[in-house]
């Protein structure tokens, strides 16, 4: 039961983490690779201040939020004028500046050691030290998150993402400038990293820069093309997929060590075969004037 | 009232614009006429702000307009339909008028409902052009004329002021390019300033009181549709010879 309730808490962080990222990238086609830099953010932000501050469930989810939110604007700002693959490689090297200060302000994030001991704390009366609880909470952060994400999916700013990444001039002659458009989106899906952060640091009660790796932003990507980008429910399920998919190796008897390298060539194979089967429908052609 | 003075665009060594002057009033029809290659779309893009000219004035109702960013110019009417088709193919038609009157209406992008109005709008302006049954299909299924259509009753449905129409019947069944010809005519308010780019001269007869042509850059004849097609000068331009 505890072996579920973990699979379920992780596929459920994936949820939101993806969904996220399904703003900008899904729908927008902006290839974000520092949306796991504004997932690290939230969750730095959380472990420091639940542990070293004593702050309470609510500020350290909001804060989480907001600080990656500011991360984000300030990318934003200076690469999101860049065009598409300039766009993926300037937002890149903003998540290697994330992973180095990570790792190297040691007096803030304490370097590779990582910060033990976070502790979960209660909502009101409400404790979350059990992992049930935990749940219950997460899915209800979960379930408004994509109430949320479902109407700037179908309301008028993800009308001018999609529009905007088939054809921006055609958007911008109809009097919607792109990079604002562009910065809407960034910045909402920067807030659902940072609190998918929060809730990964309450949940381990321990985190360290490896979690926050370019693999792992990897397999983000990798939900959101599997799920069809720009697919919500996709997205959702494809988390739940992804992450219950390699336990399926548990059952089978394999030496520990294979283990690690065989969940990643599982996701490779299933990453490529999407691609290669859809290329000619992942994405629209793009044109301009 | 739009005016253009003296614009150079160039490309590394090649001037593409030189050059370039022609106005346009409140309510005229102008054709532009030209050889391919000889910046009719360059100049659109100009006047849209998709790309900056070198050196030249552009004024739009009395105030230039060098400098403010595409999505500024169309806000304050300057309305383009483009050569390679703007419309959003990977949407539904509903969406791709939607669009536009929420950016023409500013609504707020986190709204969530959208209104009856809106969509009383685009039911009357699809039946207009005999699109209401493709209210909600992707409209990349759309034929190249019912393309342009859509395109078209997009502008109206966004109240530009100048439409800039590059080549509306490129790509279009010859059956079609009346239904646009009615549909350029009929639905684009009269106080409009409309520029039409066409390679089909013929098309332009009872649209255009006036066609300006370009050839290399530069307005080489501007005046009546009777005065152009009689001039000389325009089988020197598009053959090269005058026999
Ligand atoms: N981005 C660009 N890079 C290089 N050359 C360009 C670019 N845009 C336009 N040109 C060149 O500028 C010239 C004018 O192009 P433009 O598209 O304005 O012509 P046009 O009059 O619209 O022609 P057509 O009738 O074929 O549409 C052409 O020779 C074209 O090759
Ligand atoms: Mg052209």
């Amino acid at each position: 039961m505890d072996y579920l309730i973990n699979l379920i808490i992780f596929s459920l962080i994936y949820v939101l983490l993806a969904g996220g990222f399904n703003i900008s990238f899904g729908l927008g086609r902006l290839l974000n690779l520092s949306h796991v830099a504004g997932y690290a953010i939230g969750a730095y932000t959380t472990a420091l201040l639940s542990t070293d501050y004593q702050f309470g469930f609510f500020s350290c989810l909001i804060l989480s939020g907001i600080f990656s939110m500011l991360f984000s604007l300030i990318i934003g700002a200076i690469s999101l004028r860049l065009s598409d693959d300039y766009f993926a490689i300037g937002s890149l090297s903003f998540s290697f500046v994330i992973s180095a200060l990570l790792i190297n302000w040691k007096s803030l994030t304490r370097g590779v050691l990582g910060i033990p001991g976070i502790p979960r704390p209660d909502i009101f009366t409400f404790s979350i030290s059990d992992n049930l609880n935990f749940l219950i909470v997460l899915s209800i952060a979960v379930f408004l998150s994509l109430f949320f994400l479902n109407s700037v999916f179908k309301g008028p700013l993800g009308r001018s993402l999609k529009a905007q990444g088939e054809y921006s001039h055609a958007l911008e002659a109809l009097g919607v400038s792109s990079f604002k458009i562009r910065m809407y989106s960034f910045i909402i899906s920067s807030f659902f990293a940072g609190i998918s952060g929060c809730f990964f640091a309450l949940y381990l009660s321990y985190i360290d820069p490896s979690s926050f790796s370019l693999s792992e932003m990897v397999f983000v990507l990798t939900i959101v093309i599997i799920g069809q980008p720009g697919s919500l429910l996709g997205s959702s399920l494809a988390s739940f997929f992804l992450v219950f998919l390699p336990e399926s190796l548990r059952f089978i008897e394999l030496d520990p060590g294979i283990l690690g390298p065989m969940r990643q060539l599982i996701y490779a194979v299933i990453l490529f075969s999407t691609v290669y089967t859809r290329k000619a429908s992942l994405f629209p052609i793009k044109r301009t004037v | 009232m739009l005016s253009v003075k003296n614009i150079h665009f160039a490309i590394g060594e090649a001037a593409i614009l030189n050059g370039l002057e022609m106005s346009g009033k409140d309510g005229e029809r102008i054709g532009i006429i030209g050889p391919n290659g000889s910046g009719k779309t360059t100049f659109f893009n100009c006047v849209s702000g998709f790309i900056t000219p070198q050196k030249g004035e552009i004024n739009f109702n009395g105030h230039s307009v060098i400098g403010t960013s595409p999505s500024k110019r169309a806000s304050l009417g300057i309305g383009r339909v483009f050569q390679n088709f703007g419309i959003f193919r990977d949407m539904t038609v509903k969406e791709n008028i939607l669009i536009a009157l929420e950016s023409r209406d500013q609504n707020n992008l986190l709204s969530f409902k959208v209104s009856k109005e809106h969509l009383d709008e685009i039911d009357s302006l699809l039946n207009l052009v005999g699109l209401n049954k493709h209210l909600n299909s992707k409209a990349g299924s759309l034929s190249g004329g019912q393309l342009r259509l859509l395109e078209i009753i997009r502008l109206v449905a966004f109240r530009a002021k100048v439409y800039l129409l590059d080549e509306p019947t490129a790509g279009v069944s010859p059956k079609m390019k009346g239904q646009i010809v009615e549909t350029l005519k009929n639905l684009i308010p009269k106080e409009a300033l409309v520029l039409i780019i066409e390679h089909d001269i013929s098309f332009m007869k009872d649209l255009c009181e006036r066609i300006v042509v370009f050839d290399g850059g530069k307005c080489v004849l501007d005046g009546s549709f009777e005065e152009v097609r009689s001039d000389t000068r325009l089988q020197e331009i598009y053959f090269g010879t005058t026999n």
